[in-house]
């Protein structure tokens, strides 16, 4: 799994993948999709596929991968060396979601939500393993939201594929399992060697697990507030734990499209007073009026400072 | 933020009139000039800094880590720059001050008493290029602060003297 690629520039999204094995081109083949990082406030998620010819099921089993999450880290990577060294029958990619796009999307003025953010980036995973030519005919995925609707949205978007959506599916299904440690393991590795690409010297990296209600966690939040940037792009700021910091201990930044000021903005060009119908100084107001030269170009003349 | 019409001599301290036409940024950012005492003397002494005008309103008057957050992360394609700036995505690009201006970075010399009172300013930076963003939308010739710098030359056409 070689990270440079994303750690050249981790604040957009990125793809990495292994070799396909020639087997995955001939046979039917299954494929698992799973998640990693999805509540944490610090850091990427990682959205990971693993697939492997049907027949080898048994084989993928016998590896022994169970749900990343009731594994350690040195767990996760001894299995992830086992799943690298059955390369001729088993094939993994993944999507980088760096925290900067995931802020990024979820504040956007046309809203991405995190689930519609998540389906987009595993079907796109599941397209990448067909568009490579990976014979596909069984795909398993795990899932937090409600999972019959998504079941169906998968299997109306690849026709002929028998999709499975199950929460959990990560330890019910090894190919999904197999997944989850592929995630897991690439979001660890980000996390662990971060580059941040902020000019703010030694940084402490005792950031603890990166969720939310880790005491190391909101402690590192804590100590690198900074009152007017807020925080690096290490952190989620579409996360309510990032926004209540700052909320209370950095300065308030308002943007024409937030919902209390662009009300507020409304208010004050739109909503006249009813009385204002009836001044006599509607035609001074007029005479006042700027052309709309200056105006569209916010130009105004001053009379003093 | 101000941009002053270059004159060729200046004396030491003089009263400026300020070209008066600047812009307000997104309705929001109020600066403004008037009959007022500049240090000239300042003008001088200022560095040339980097200026970014932002498509939001920050609630916070004094330095900021500018180039620790802010510059160390924009990236550059074709001259169309992006960032983020409180997770949210920028995009913009850089834009000069019109041919025989310059902008001012103004900051009030001990500010007291009331509204009538005249008041003295001192130059404590210059700039002739600055960054604006916009947010999320990318940068195009529409955007008001480019449509903006239409009005120097506009206004010598208008107002300047006409050679026979």
């Amino acid at each position: 799994m070689d990270l440079k690629q994303f750690e050249a520039d981790n604040s957009g999204s990125c793809r990495l993948a292994s070799r396909i094995p020639d087997v995955c081109r001939t046979e039917d083949c299954c494929l698992g999709v799973d998640e990693a990082g999805r509540g944490p406030v610090l850091g990427p998620m990682v959205y990971g596929i693993c697939f492997c010819p049907v027949s080898k099921k048994e084989e993928l089993k016998d590896l022994k991968v169970a749900d990343s999450k009731t594994l350690n880290e040195a767990e996760r990577e001894n299995l992830f060396q086992k799943l690298d060294e059955a390369q001729s029958y088993v094939g993994w990619a993944l999507q980088i979601l760096s925290p900067n796009m995931i802020s990024t999307s979820m504040l956007q003025r046309t809203k991405y939500n995190l689930n519609a953010l998540s389906h987009d980036t595993a079907i796109c995973l599941i397209q990448y393993a067909l568009d490579s030519g990976v014979q596909l005919k069984e795909v398993y995925v795990d899932t937090v939201g409600p999972a019959e609707k998504y079941e169906k949205k998968l299997s109306q978007l690849f026709p002929g594929i028998q999709v499975t959506v199950r929460p959990k599916a990560d330890s019910l299904f090894p190919v999904v399992s197999a997944a989850s440690i592929c995630a897991k393991v690439a979001r660890d590795r980000v996390v662990k060697g971060w580059n941040f690409a902020e000019d703010l010297g030694e940084i402490d990296t005792d950031y603890g697990s990166g969720y939310p209600n880790d005491p190391k966690t909101k402690e590192w939040l804590l100590k690198y507030l900074d009152p007017v940037f807020g925080y690096p792009q290490f952190v989620r700021f579409s996360w309510s734990t990032a926004q209540t910091l700052m909320d209370s201990k950095a300065a308030p930044v308002h943007w024409d499209d937030d919902e209390e000021d662009g009300e507020k903005a409304a208010q004050q060009q739109n909503n006249r007073s009813m009385l204002s119908y009836f001044s006599a100084s509607a035609e001074g107001d007029r005479a006042q009026q700027t052309h709309r030269f200056f105006s569209e170009r916010r130009l105004k003349s001053l009379k003093s400072l | 933020m101000f941009l002053v019409k270059r004159r060729r001599q200046l004396a030491e301290t003089v009263h400026v009139y300020i070209s008066c036409y600047i812009w307000e940024t997104e309705g929001r950012m109020s600066c403004n000039a008037s009959v007022t005492r500049l240090h000239l003397s300042s003008l001088k002494r200022a560095e040339k800094v980097p200026v970014h005008l932002m498509p939001c309103e920050i609630e916070h008057n004094g330095l900021a880590q500018v180039s620790q957050y802010f510059t160390a992360t924009t990236k550059e394609k074709k001259k169309e720059k992006t960032v983020s700036f409180r997770g949210r995505g920028l995009k913009g690009q850089e834009i000069s001050c019109p041919q025989g201006y310059t902008g001012l970075v103004l900051k009030e010399v001990d500010r007291h008493g009331s509204d009538q009172e005249d008041r003295t300013v001192k130059v404590t930076s210059v700039f002739d290029k600055l960054t604006y963003w916009n947010l999320e939308t990318p940068p195009t010739s529409d955007d008001t602060v480019v449509m903006a710098m239409d009005w120097p030359e506009l206004a010598e056409a208008i107002h300047g003297t006409v050679e026979d």
